[in-house]
């Protein structure tokens, strides 16, 4: 990041070389594609595109079609990022917990989801558990990807509870903290903490990965274009437009999570507080 | 000594750790209320050991423990009743390192004892004096030295208003120049009629503010006394020999 700011001339001269291959390598690529689009002899439209994001009518905005996909998905990341969390905690207790069926419960569970495919858990719990319980796609959706995304959030938080010195638990037990208050107050906020990269590193997964749920007929980001490209066979425009827009939400959130890192950084174990 | 004069009764403690080690061999010590009781020993010799059986940290493999009439058992009652009732002190401090002094000692208040914030705030504020630290209130462990931290372990120990105090090597792990501060916030203690079991290697507090020496090794008891016979007269060669080496 900071090639520039530091170093000596010599150093900062490498980075320039360097940052020069990458621009070469970036123009190679538009050329390649330039060249095998005009091979094709594809028409460009982007004009179009835009009407399909918004469109202004006597002053009055309206959201296009892509973006009312992109709120959709921005809900079900949402809600799954809560439920991932829920699943995930409550999968990691259970296996730092001492009786055996709950371990093995937890256990069962991280190693289900682990080892199946994502598209199938989808249609298993839209097909076949969402008749027996009677939720709708979209609830379908976001369960699914928050038992898929929990699985990996529970090992992560498994890490950063098992992380933390024995002396913590050792000295809640002794001030007659029982578990849940020495959980609550004393090891999941110092884990938590530590774990957060990870953390957001699975969040950033979730995003994408909400892209498999308009297989299941719910109209979020990816299905907008799909149904838009049908209609319109704006094939390179549509999903460019689409790869673009998850790479905003992504970018977003990886910068997000920096600059939360950053304002940890040299104080690692308080800052915001808010579990005391 | 009779029976309700003691206030710690443990009895015949066994223990041996996987891998064959074994760190306490039918070891029985009674401790009276209001009595300091000295643990000292080579390294390994079971001392901490002990002391983590006397609150459930460890478990004993067999023998009873029974603080104040309550026996440590199997029910997870008794064993929070009795760590409310026991306050243990760490070679390693175990601050809390996500929360601010202040915090630290309110915990246990409010959780364990149930008082308001205000009612804790103020045992607090007492405490921070009492090991004269008040001026640190609302830093975090991490920009207090070993001394200071230590000293607020100790203030967050005597927050829960405990009936046994256990210091386990509280000094060990200080600068040299930090112990003494510490050994006089025990020394204070001790004056006011605590009942404290305490393992150290600083002969000069066991000899100060002890009442019974306790020497051990492997697991069980070689010698223990009076202080001042302890240290004047020892019985068994096994002590004179470490008493040379350590003194």
């Amino acid at each position: 990041m900071n090639a520039f700011s530091r170093g000596s001339a010599p150093l900062r001269k490498a980075a320039w070389i360097d940052y020069g291959r990458f621009l070469l390598l970036v123009g190679l690529a538009v050329w390649l594609l330039a060249l095998g689009t005009r091979g094709l002899g594809y028409p460009w439209q982007w004009y179009r595109v835009p009407a399909f994001l918004f469109s202004a009518d006597n002053g009055i905005w309206t959201a296009g079609p892509l973006l009312r996909g992109l709120a959709v998905t921005l809900q079900i990341s949402l809600l799954s990022l809560v439920g991932s969390l829920l699943f995930g905690l409550t999968a990691a207790l259970l296996r730092l917990s001492s009786s055996f069926s709950a371990r093995a419960l937890a256990r069962g569970y991280l190693e289900l989801i682990r080892n199946t495919p994502l598209l199938i858990q989808i249609f298993f719990v839209y097909f076949v558990l969402s008749p027996v319980l009677d939720i709708g796609a979209f609830a379908s959706a976001t369960l699914a990807l928050s038992l898929f995304e929990g699985a990996y959030a529970a090992e992560i938080l498994r890490a950063g509870i098992v992380s933390l010195h024995r002396g913590q638990w050792e000295a809640a037990h002794s001030l007659g903290l029982g578990t849940f208050d020495t959980y609550r107050h004393v090891i999941l906020p110092q884990a938590v903490r530590r774990v957060l990269p990870p953390l957001a590193g699975q969040a950033i997964s979730l995003v994408k990965d909400s892209a498999l749920v308009s297989t299941i007929a719910i109209y979020d980001l990816t299905m907008q274009g799909q149904k838009i490209v049908a209609e319109t066979f704006l094939a390179f425009e549509i999903w460019f437009t689409v790869a673009a827009i998850y790479l905003v939400m992504t970018f977003g959130l990886s910068f997000l999570v920096r600059g939360l890192e950053k304002r940890m950084n040299g104080t690692p174990l308080h800052g915001a507080g808010g579990f005391g | 000594m009779t029976v309700q004069a003691r206030i710690i009764e443990a009895t015949e403690l066994s223990k041996t750790f996987p891998g064959g080690v074994v760190a306490l061999d039918r070891f029985t010590l009674s401790v009276g209320r209001g009595e300091v009781v000295v643990v000292i020993g080579p390294s390994g010799s079971g001392k901490s050991t002990f002391l983590r059986c006397l609150n459930g940290l460890e478990e004993v493999d067999r023998g009873t423990v029974v603080i104040d009439g309550i026996p440590l058992d199997h029910h997870r009652k008794n064993r929070l009743l009795i760590r409310r009732e026991v306050g243990m002190v760490f070679q390693s401090f175990n601050l809390f390192p996500h929360m601010t002094v202040r915090e630290n000692i309110d915990l246990a208040q409010v959780r364990v004892r149930r008082k308001s914030r205000e009612e804790a705030a103020e045992t607090t504020m007492g405490l921070l004096r009492k090991v004269d630290i008040q001026e640190k209130a609302d830093r975090y462990p991490h920009e207090l030295s070993g001394g200071q931290q230590q000293r607020v372990a100790i203030a967050r120990a005597l927050a829960m208003n405990p009936k046994v105090m256990l210091f386990d090597e509280a000094t060990s792990a200080l600068d040299p120049e930090m112990i003494g501060e510490v050994l006089e916030v025990m020394r204070t203690l001790a004056a006011e009629g605590m009942t404290m079991v305490v393992v150290t290697h600083e002969m000069g507090f066991a000899r100060e503010a002890g009442d019974r020496i306790v020497f051990m090794e492997a697991g069980r008891i070689v010698e223990e006394g009076e202080t001042e016979r302890f240290f004047g007269s020892p019985r068994q060669e096994r002590t004179k020999v470490f008493l040379r080496q350590i003194l």
